[in-house]
């Protein structure tokens, strides 16, 4: 007797075409996972210097609650805590440098210079980092200034004694700005500390964050942790503008990579039913015989085991190609050409048992139908019409949303991260997906209703062969409303974010100049000294104004929250820089100038205040009672800030300096302004730059970031395509007999290339359809979840463009996937076709 | 009038890239079919029956000599022109699997009207006319899977004969049936060729189904071994035959 493994291999070489197409199915969808995941990964890379570089690295401080030094010994340790990537202590010391006759003044701050600069933290120009208490690491721009070099000496004024100290390291300027808090000079910590007769103390912990983890939560979890006498907080002035774009960025990241998952079990799904459906009478032939449906199954699961395996190992090489240039190129788009691709070590054996997996899972389902019904109905020549499926799929569709939809209720009240918004995500479209076979039917007849008259048999006989298989069909055309919802409502969600963030920049921040300081003092820094002000009143001298705003910051605290306390002019011939959440703009004016305050709404969220409350905000130690007059939308710190006019700041809290000059010149004058303010900047070292150069530096993170998911989308849509290819290959393989009997009948082949390309494209247009509904959902999601991390509700627009490049990307997709195997069919040797069987 | 007539009709398979001798299922045929006339094409199983009803069909080209459809090389034509030709002037029955599971048995025989451009309502009164005649329109909204093997068959044999065709070919189209069924069947040809004038050529193993046919020409290996002129049984004792 034959064994089944001799049958298998007879099958194999009867139709390779058939065993090749469904490996080739797990080979697309493993090497998208492949790519998918490396690319994610890159994107990932990229958003992290991105943010590094735009504003510093995301950190929250540990303070002592009193101000002042505190033991490090008091820290706990931190660095488990979810998010966070390093515990960088500082230390921070006046000090007067001598080199040759010159004495400077300048801050040391003392760090574990080796470290960070292991962790990517602080990158030299040259040398090495300073270890012992005779080594110094000079900003490479001070060194230029003083003329000093690599090898030479600096006398070092401490509390202790008069050190010298050979300067080991040049560190790049930019690196050092997210610590320094405007030191130019690194020296090892314990050495400053000991220096300064403060061994074991620290000025602070700066906890460095991963950019995509969450601030407030990281920000709650630390302060849980600390000692009654510490306290956490965000530093002031770091404001995140991109932080959220980043944010929905990386949300985003995890529905792209989980959709391609749920892709790559369509592909693979479809594939894996079809090679086995095909072969049903097969089957119900050898049951016949005698073979148990145990065995059969068996044999239908090893085989699936096997192609399976093969093509997750040529999938995964074919996906670690791709991956290469993509990551290349996202790194490209995201201004990060030096970040190298990483694989992660677990994806390939990851990819292999899970390609493995999905082959045998998928080939279960339709084995387990083959051999569920009678050999003797299994031998009739078509597979019975379906039956009780809509119910079926409806009720999984049903179970689907309900599950979906408690996660999301449960992310909107916060009882789940944000994260959790992504399976829910991608559950609910699963639900889209389900409802295929319900929706297909209706929709499949109204699209044939749109067929010239003359191509009316090509459209009827492909309507026809959409409807005897919903199940088939649902899984194609899964893919691609999966392709077309992550288009749709990825970028949704994306192009949102992105107007939200850039419209609220050009609110605050417009005008024709901005003056902010080089590196980001706060306030409470600058307060101190009266350089700033000068500076302030140096612009105001200027002729040809017509306005000058001065935006002051300092941390507070409010209701137990640390929030960004921000002390701006407001200027009454210009419209009013904040964007109040349901409270007229002129009321809002009024009450600034009365003096009440406007909290963002992240901040009342997380602390409850509402319009009307008085609440008492601390600032540098002072409590005092503020009537909150309205909430703001607003990205500040991540929306978490309090907003005040700057004199009410200055009565109030001390407030007096300006972090940032906004410069607003007389019309016609602002090209005139820049030479006099480049003066001022100049010698108050602060940075100067046009509202022009502001807007498009935003731009270009924005357009980096919104590059790099709109490639790992193209990369969706290459895979869909890739793998509605495959199931229309499979199929004109399978209908092989019935094309081949049109054609006996008389149809051209021309008609049967029409005829099945109109069936890929009433498919691919119910898809698109299904997927646009799917899409929209969505896009809602992803909004809502990130409403906690914004406070505030978006709105959600509808934007036609994307939905329009969507729709005509799934269509191209599906004619381009369907023209092959449709030319194939129609060239089908007419004798093979009649004589098969 | 001849209907159909081949000159040298040969074919050779497998014969080429692998320098192999191939086999040559039908060579160098000579045959002219008037108008009209019942053939039936009987020899041993290989011989080379259904290769050349292909080629007569224009479902095969021949490697080498013509075949005139009414005076028409099916080698001059294209492959859409070639189909039109099948579409509107040969109907064709095979022994099963002749109906499109997706279609009802109406919609399978209208199938060849449709394609050729007819109006749905006309084309399907006229398949159920076809059905009518073969005694199934009482089935027409059925699915194949639906109906037996014969009732499949009668239905194959509407469709042949639906777009009134000039010439009907069927291979062996009994030989899935039972003899009631077959009888059945035959019937049904033979009145196509005495009420309608058409051309039918049968392939067929039983020597009781080609009794039926007016002329029969025996087959074997690829050559014409005889071609006999009788008359239908049902019209002389079978023992009566004679040129
Ligand atoms: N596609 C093919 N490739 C190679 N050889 C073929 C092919 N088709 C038919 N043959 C060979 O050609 C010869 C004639 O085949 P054909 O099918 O015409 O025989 P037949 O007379 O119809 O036989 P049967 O009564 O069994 O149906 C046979 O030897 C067969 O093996
Ligand atoms: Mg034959």
């Amino acid at each position: 007797m034959i064994t089944f493994g001799r049958l298998l291999l007879r099958q194999w070489r009867n139709r390779p075409g058939r065993a090749l197409a469904t490996a080739a199915s797990v080979a697309v969808a493993v090497g998208a996972v492949v790519a998918t995941w490396v690319a994610a990964d890159a994107s990932r890379a990229g958003y992290r210097r991105l943010t590094e570089t735009v504003e510093g690295v995301p950190s929250i401080d540990v303070l002592a609650r009193g101000g002042g030094r505190f033991d490090v010994e008091k820290l706990p340790a931190l660095a488990d805590v979810s998010g966070v990537r390093a515990v960088v202590p500082l230390f921070y010391r006046p000090t007067i440098l001598r080199i040759g006759s010159k004495r400077v003044r300048e801050i040391a701050v003392g760090v574990d210079a080796e470290t960070l600069v292991s962790l990517g933290l602080l990158t030299l120009t040259s040398g090495r980092p300073c270890l012992g208490p005779d080594e110094v690491v000079l900003d490479t721009a001070l060194a230029a200034s003083l003329g000093m070099r690599l090898g030479d000496d600096v006398l070092f004024f401490a509390r202790r004694r008069v050190s010298r100290l050979e300067i080991v390291g040049l560190a790049e300027s930019k690196s050092m700005r997210w610590f320094a808090e405007g030191a130019g000079v690194i020296v090892d910590i314990a050495a400053l500390a000991d220096m300064s007769l403060a061994l074991g103390f620290i000025d602070r912990a700066r906890v460095v964050l991963e950019p995509q983890a969450s601030r407030p939560h990281a920000l709650e979890e630390i302060g849980r942790r600390l000692p009654a006498e510490l306290l956490a907080e965000i530093p002031a002035g770091r404001s995140s503008m991109a932080e959220d774009v980043l944010h929905s960025a990386n949300l985003g990241l995890d529905f792209v990579t989980g959709l391609t998952m749920a892709m790559a079990w369509f592909i693979v799904g479809n594939a894996m039913l079809m090679n086995v459906t095909e072969r049903r009478r097969g089957f119900s032939l050898l049951r016949l015989l005698g073979a148990t449906g145990r065995q059969v199954r068996i044999f239908v699961t090893s085989e699936a085991a096997i192609l399976g395996a093969v093509g997750a190992v040529v999938g995964a090489a074919v996906g670690l190609v791709a991956a290469g240039p993509i990551a290349a190129g996202i790194s490209q788009t995201l201004q990060a050409p030096d970040a190298a691709l990483v694989v992660h070590p677990l994806i390939v054996p990851l990819a292999l048992i899970l390609g493995t997996a999905i082959a045998v899972a998928a080939a279960w389902w339709p084995a387990q139908e083959a051999t569920a019904v009678d050999p003797l109905e299994g031998l009739s020549q078509a597979p019975p019409p379906p039956r009780g499926v809509p119910l079926r799929f409806v009720t999984l569709a049903v179970g689907l949303w309900i599950v979906a939809a408690s996660i999301m209720a449960l992310v909107l009240t916060e009882r789940l991260p944000p994260q959790a918004a992504v399976p829910a995500g991608i559950m609910m479209l699963l639900a889209f997906v389900a409802t295929t076979p319900v929706m297909l039917p209706p929709l499949a007849r109204a699209l044939a209703a749109f067929i010239p008259h003359r191509w009316r048999i090509e459209g009827t006989l492909a309507v026809e062969h959409i409807l005897r298989q919903p199940v088939r069909t649902a899984l194609t055309t899964g893919v691609l409303v999966v392709a077309v919802s992550n288009g749709i409502g990825l970028g949704h969600a994306i192009r949102d974010n992105v107007d939200n963030v850039r419209g609220w920049y050009g609110r605050m921040m417009r005008a024709d100049w901005l003056l902010t300081h080089a590196g980001m003092i706060s306030a409470a820094a600058a307060g101190e000294g009266p350089k700033t002000k000068t500076a302030e009143e140096e612009v105001r001298s200027l002729p040809g104004l017509q306005s000058v705003e001065g935006i002051g910051v300092a941390t507070g605290r409010v209701a137990g929250q640390a929030c960004v306390v921000v002390a701006r002019d407001i200027s009454a011939d210009k419209p009013l820089p904040l964007e109040p959440v349901e409270a007229p703009e002129a009321d809002v004016r009024q009450a600034l100038a009365r003096g009440e305050a406007v909290a963002g709404t992240v901040l009342a969220r997380r602390t409850g205040i509402k319009p009307g409350d008085v609440v008492a905000v601390e600032v540098f130690g002072r409590s005092t009672k503020v009537r909150i007059a309205a909430l703001v939308v607003d990205y500040t710190s991540g929306g978490s800030s309090i907003h005040l006019d700057r004199a009410t700041a200055r009565r109030l809290f001390g407030i007096a300096a300006a972090d940032i000059l906004l410069v607003t010149a007389e019309p016609g004058r602002a090209a005139a302004l820049r030479e006099p303010l480049a003066a001022i900047a100049d010698t108050h070292a602060m940075l100067l730059r046009s509202f022009g150069d502001v807007r498009a530096f935003i731009d270009s993170i924005v357009n980096g970031v919104v590059g790099s998911l709109w490639a790992i989308l193209g990369l969706g849509f290459v895979v869909g395509s890739l793998g509605v290819a495959n199931t229309v290959t499979m199929h004109v393989l399978e209908k092989k007999r019935v094309l081949g009997l049109l054609r006996v009948v008389g149809m051209t082949s021309g008609q049967v290339t029409r005829m099945v390309v109109l069936e890929s494209l009433i498919l691919g247009l119910s898809g698109s359809l299904i997927g646009l509904l799917g899409g929209v959902t969505t896009a809602l999601f992803i909004q809502l979840a990130s409403q906690p991390l914004l406070g505030h509700p978006t709105s959600l627009s509808f934007h036609p463009g994307i939905v329009a490049a969507n729709l005509a990307a799934a269509l191209a997709v599906t004619t381009l996937a369907a023209w092959l195997p449709a030319r194939r069919a129609a060239r089908l040797d007419l004798l093979e076709a009649v004589s098969s069987e | 009038m001849s209907i159909l007539r081949t000159e040298h009709l040969e074919k050779k398979f497998g014969a080429g890239n692998q320098g192999g001798a191939g086999v040559v299922a039908v060579c160098g045929i000579d045959l002219t079919i008037g108008g009209g006339e019942f053939v039936a094409i009987t020899g041993a199983s290989g011989s080379g029956k259904s290769t050349l009803l292909h080629m007569l069909g224009g479902i095969t080209r021949p490697t080498a000599g013509r075949v005139l459809l009414e005076g028409v090389d099916l080698a001059s034509l294209d492959d859409d022109a070639l189909a039109l030709v099948r579409r509107r002037r040969i109907g064709f029955v095979f022994q099963r699997y002749n109906l499109l599971p997706e279609l009802s048995l109406v919609e399978n025989v209208s199938l060849p009207l449709v394609l050729d451009g007819m109006s749905d309502a006309r084309a399907d009164e006229a398949a159920l006319a076809a059905l009518e005649t073969v005694g199934m329109e009482h089935r027409a909204r059925h699915r194949p899977d639906e109906l037996s093997g014969g009732e499949q068959q009668r239905g194959a044999i509407a469709r042949a004969l639906v777009a009134k065709p000039a010439i009907v070919l069927a291979d062996e189209p009994t030989g899935a049936l039972d003899s009631v069924n077959s009888r059945r069947v035959v019937e049904l040809l033979e009145r196509l060729v005495a009420e309608r004038g058409q051309t039918v050529i049968l392939v067929t193993h039983d020597a009781g189904v080609a009794a039926a046919a007016i002329r029969t020409i025996r087959i074997q290996d690829g050559r014409i071994e005889s071609d006999t002129h009788g008359v239908p049984h049902g019209l002389h004792t079978p023992t009566g035959g004679g040129a």
